[in-house]
């Protein structure tokens, strides 16, 4: 003996009959474009009139019309996606900007620290290695972690107690400083490998980069003026460490 | 029985660690308000007792590592001429004493010549790393992970040297110089390295010329100061078992430049 279901009947309306009274069916979707509103007020797809009499009268397939409801109102709320993450494109061009002189270095545009800039060099430094044959993506994260850490270790130590370094600090400013180390790359593409012309232009480089790298964190940071020449040697280790993996 | 040895030698025996700790502060200070927020008063006598043991035995261990970065260019431009020509320092090799808050510390770096520091050794093993780096990249050898591999080949070496001063303290019955100080003056060593490694890239017969060179020179430093170190620290005086731990220290330096500036990608040579 079969047990039978109670299976309710299931009626097609014709499309947007409003005989059927107050209490509406369920409506199948017809073709999103374009949305027939003021012919179709019933068919909660397609309006996204927020509290229409229609869709809080229906409740046929109530999940339908909670989503609608639900994506109608927050899709509009929504920041945009870069301003969500966090990623000043325009602050990050800035900063760029700056780094590019040398000689005259303005620390308040590196006055507060986001990382997506270095993350951009870092890959951008990873991509000229690629093109030039070597995966150095790991080893490039891995060594900009260590020297961070040894930086961060090394300047608050100095500093005593107004340094106020903070390790993210510490990341984007060296990140930032990586950009001649990244033009470097793009360089040692075109010039024969091992040879003088690449040793002397990775020399001015690393000497670019660290001097705009003392500059900014003598001046963020809090630290005396006498420890300057302290602060550029490490400065100066770490970015012949990566001027390294350019040349070889 | 401080009190009696001072006396009769002459020389003011400092307390193992003088320096505040600001890490215990620290410590102390998030644990306790922890524990008022948490639990009762009950577990605030358990846990604060527990972590004053561990700041008692942190700050006996390691004394305060800001001393050792109270420097300035004077100071690391002198240093420097101590370490790779300990020959020509006419003045006494003795750190000053100062009395602070009723005990006797010794003087921060910048005010002694004499003092331990840490940012000399820092900066010359990082140098010795970087120079390794681009004398594996002259003879065509360089690659990333083979950098990594010399720096920890780098430590390892750091920790043998440390290890030898510290078992010479130790065999004399005293093993209570500030762990920090033994590391300071272990990484000296790597100032002499340098030299070597320089050496070896510019012109590769300079080598065996500068190797043996700065290994002696570097041997007499640490000679002189553990020479020091062990008149203060240890309780009893025997001339002849001092002398030759010391001679031991300064030959045990040979092996360990040999070992170190060869720059290779194996372990051993």
């Amino acid at each position: 003996m079969a047990k039978e279901f109670n299976v309710p009947p299931v009626v097609f309306p014709s499309g947007g009959n409003p005989s059927v009274g107050a209490a509406h069916q369920r409506h199948l979707p017809t073709a999103p474009f374009p949305p027939p509103r003021s012919a179709n007020p019933s068919i909660p797809f397609m309006s996204f009139d927020i509290g229409s009499a229609a869709a809080s009268t229906s409740f046929s397939a109530p999940q339908f019309a909670g989503n609608t409801i639900g994506i109608g109102s927050s899709f509009e709320d929504e920041p945009p996606l870069l301003e969500e993450l966090g990623i000043n494109t325009r602050q990050i061009w800035s900063k760029t900007v700056s780094i590019i002189n040398p000689f005259r270095v303005d620390p308040n545009l590196h006055e507060d620290a986001d990382l997506s800039g270095p993350f951009l060099f870092l890959l951008a430094f990873g991509l000229f290695q690629l093109l030039a044959g070597k995966l150095h993506f790991g080893i490039i994260l891995g060594w900009v972690t260590m020297a961070a850490l040894f930086l961060y270790v090394v300047f608050n130590m100095l500093a005593g107690r107004n340094g106020n370094l903070d390790l993210y600090r510490c990341v984007s400013l060296i990140g930032y400083c990586m950009l001649p180390m990244v033009i470097l790359s793009a360089i040692a593409l075109f010039l024969p490998q091992g040879g003088v012309g690449i040793l002397v232009i990775a020399g001015v480089f690393v000497i670019w980069s660290t001097r705009v790298c003392t500059r900014l964190l003598v001046e963020l940071a809090s630290c005396g003026v006498e420890h300057r020449g302290l602060i550029a040697y490490a400065c100066f280790l770490i970015y012949t460490l990566f001027s390294l993996l350019v040349i070889f | 029985m401080y009190d009696s040895l001072g006396a009769q030698t002459g020389l003011p025996r400092p307390p193992p660690n003088p320096q505040p700790n600001p890490f215990g502060n620290a410590f102390v200070g998030a644990g306790s308000g922890l524990i008022r927020g948490g639990l009762g008063a009950y577990g605030e006598k358990i846990l604060g007792s527990s972590s004053e043991y561990v700041q008692s035995n942190i700050s006996r261990y390691f004394s305060d590592p800001q001393y050792y970065f109270q420097v300035n260019d004077h100071y690391v431009r002198n240093k420097l001429k101590v370490v790779l020509f300990p020959f020509l320092h006419r003045g006494h090799w003795s750190r000053i004493t100062e009395p602070v808050g009723g005990r006797l510390s010794y003087k921060p770096p910048i005010y002694d010549i004499n003092a331990p520091d840490l940012y000399i050794p820092l900066m010359a093993f990082g140098t010795y790393v970087v120079l390794a780096g681009i004398s594996l990249g002259l003879h065509g050898k360089f690659s990333p992970e083979a950098l990594n591999w010399l720096f920890f080949k780098g430590l390892v070496g750091w920790f043998l040297q440390v290890s030898l001063l510290k078992m010479t303290l130790f065999s004399l019955g005293s093993g209570e110089a500030p762990l920090l100080d033994i590391v300071a003056y272990a990484g000296y060593t790597f100032t002499g390295m340098c030299i070597a490694v320089l050496g070896k890239i510019t012109w590769s017969y300079s080598y065996y010329f500068l190797m043996p060179w700065t290994c002696l020179c570097i041997g007499v430093f640490l000679v002189k100061t553990m020479k020091r170190v062990l008149f203060v620290e240890v309780r009893s005086y025997d001339s002849s078992r001092h002398h030759y731990l010391l001679l031991f220290i300064a030959l045990a330096q040979f092996p360990l430049f040999l070992w170190l500036c060869n720059i290779s990608v194996n372990w051993l040579f």
